[in-house]
């Protein structure tokens, strides 16, 4: 695809449909039905629904979509932004009052929802005076038969194309706004990521700009034919049906994928553990890609090993998301997050990753104080991370600012940094390190299993002796000088993050 | 039922068979992520030929309680 042709969404079904044409662009199951949709199918359907809506509403209109990954969640998405309009994807899993919250605060118009949320449309029309209309993605073949298709309009690059909130643990989530540009860079800023021989297997959730970005607009750059999964219950069934070349997951489905792996080679000791893993992921896997959180160098390599390319990258929602990608020649393993993107500038300040790119947002949504935290006046991207940039233009993470711990000598302590040097061992289940009366401090929850077959003094003699290898690989002033266990698990948040801010309950052994 | 499930729990976890109660929970006795639980529940559809509703797994939190789930499945 040239790319100098695609300034805005519009320009990018665009030229999609005018270069793939009746190649299939979507899989989706309609129970044990595969149904396809070649990407001229998607140009005409989402034509369609922006004629529907300038039909309907000569000025500007916010539409929110919500639902698992569909082929309606699609046409809402694009034929709001193909028209110029703005789209508000939301987290399926949030609360109705939640969305209704959200739903207000976006100033939504057009409500585009998957049939499992009929049930809340009651409390939309009561609560959400601006939405003036609702639509049912089971509505929809039907409102695009009726539709007159629009000429999509030359969208300019600065217009808004989606307000996306964050899943903030604490406080208000906040709407990021990307405009039409800040999509099509991110999607274009690499080159060669794939062909239009590639099939991904799209398992994360939609409304997340990973996923969005990086299954859904890089497939219809590169022509890839996209499968959507119908449940994470069924990974390793749709791997094997749509036998994908790529696919984009996070740690913790890499780490249970391994664990399958590592089952089935056991019980086949003499089949070569690269063959079982190619089985286990459909038989013609080369790429996994991994975001989302820390992914462990110990995994990477193994997947490595198993003759995958496992490509780590690191972004946010408001950089539309991507910072930094994986070097597939770089084999190396070395804990990084991927090699700085081009287009993208990145600068270290108090030990703080800062980005500069046209990727970047616009602002968050009617909050100018949020705004003016996240960007500075001269246009740079706080991302509240701590880390640095190596020789190779490779980022390394070490923590997240805010829970960056400074000791009454000033020295100041990345607690994620000591505690990712656990992972690995696996007689513990989690790690927490904090200052406690200035003093370093892991307090460690022994993985259940080390709790019944290890004895008390052994379970303390094997704690002692990985902190005290993990202090030699830091300077003095990081080690761990105090260590606790405890027996009961650590409070955590909704995503199974250790809640930081919560009171100790381990017993002191060191 | 039971044995199915602990044959497929350790596939996901380093545990020892015997270990395994209907009482054992599976994040916090077994070790699970969230991921390794609904997965096994797809290892079981596929076994048991059955279908998991994903709105109902939310009240699975012991062995126990995915024992009586899956047989109320297959009872239907």
């Amino acid at each position: 695809m040239d790319k100098n042709k695609v300034r805005s969404i519009a320009d990018l079904v665009r030229e999609s449909a005018k270069e793939y044409g009746d190649k299939v662009f979507l899989k989706e199951l309609a129970g044990s039905e595969v149904i396809e949709r070649s990407f001229n199918d998607f140009y005409g359907d989402v034509r369609r629904f922006a004629g529907y809506v300038f039909k309907k509403y000569p000025d500007d209109v916010h539409t929110a979509v919500i639902g698992p990954s569909s082929y309606g969640w699609l046409v809402s998405w694009f034929g709001t932004v193909g028209g110029g309009n703005t789209a508000v994807p939301l987290d399926a899993l949030l609360s109705p009052q939640d969305i209704c919250e959200l739903l207000v605060r976006s100033d939504t118009d057009i409500f585009c929802y998957d049939p499992r949320y009929e049930k809340m449309i009651p409390a939309v029309k009561a609560n959400c005076p601006n939405v003036k209309e609702c639509i049912s993605f089971a509505e929809l073949p039907g409102l695009l038969e009726s539709a007159e298709p629009a000429e999509l309009p030359d969208v300019p690059a600065d217009r808004l194309a989606a307000i996306v909130y964050t899943s903030g643990t604490t406080g208000k989530s906040k709407g990021v706004m990307l405009l039409n540009g800040n999509y099509i860079d991110n999607a274009m800023c690499q080159d060669n990521e794939a062909t239009s021989d590639d099939v991904m297997l799209s398992v994360l959730p939609i409304h997340h700009i990973y996923c969005f970005t990086c299954d859904v607009l890089i497939s219809l750059r590169y022509g890839i034919t996209l499968c959507f999964n119908d449940s994470l219950m069924h990974i390793p069934q749709n791997l094997k049906r749509f036998a994908p070349t790529a696919i984009l997951i996070v740690p913790m489905i890499a780490e249970t994928m391994y664990k399958q792996i590592k089952a089935a080679a056991a019980q086949n000791p003499n089949v070569p553990i690269a063959a079982i893993a190619q089985n286990v992921f459909g038989g013609r896997l080369k790429t996994i890609y991994s975001g989302g959180a820390y992914l462990r160098p110990e995994l990477q390599k193994a997947y490595m090993d198993m003759g995958f390319i496992m490509a780590q990258g690191y972004g946010m929602t408001e950089c539309a998301p991507r910072i930094s990608t994986a070097d597939p020649n770089d084999k190396s393993c070395a804990g990084d997050v991927g090699v700085i993107v081009n287009g993208c500038t990145v600068k270290i300040e108090d030990g703080e990753i800062l980005v500069k790119s046209p990727s970047v947002m616009a602002g968050y949504y009617k909050d100018e104080a949020a705004t003016a935290e996240a960007l500075t006046p001269d246009g740079w991207l706080r991302t509240g991370d701590l880390g640095y940039v190596d020789e190779k233009n490779r980022i390394f993470i070490t923590g997240r600012k805010k829970n960056l711990i400074i000791l009454s000598n000033g020295e100041n302590v990345s607690p994620e940094e000591l505690e990712n040097k656990f992972a690995g061992l696996d007689f513990i289940a989690d790690v927490l390190v904090y200052s406690e009366d200035s003093v370093i401090t892991a307090e460690i929850f022994p993985a259940p299993e080390a709790m019944k077959n290890m004895s008390e003094s052994e379970l303390e003699a094997a704690l002692r002796e990985a902190v005290d290898a993990i202090n030699k690989t830091v300077i003095p002033a990081k080690a761990i000088r105090r260590l606790r266990i405890r027996d009961v698990e650590f409070e955590k948040t909704t995503s199974k993050k250790i809640k930081r801010s919560q009171p100790v309950k381990g017993r002191q052994i060191q | 039922m039971l044995e199915k499930i602990k044959e497929l729990i350790c596939n996901y976890v380093e545990v020892n068979p015997e270990d395994i109660t209907e009482n054992s929970r599976f994040i916090e006795d077994l070790g699970f992520n969230s991921y390794d639980f609904i997965s096994m529940l797809g290892d079981l559809e596929t076994e048991l030929g059955v279908t998991v509703d994903e709105n109902e797994i939310m009240e699975i939190h012991t062995v126990g309680e995915a024992v009586k789930y899956l047989n109320k499945l297959k009872e239907n």
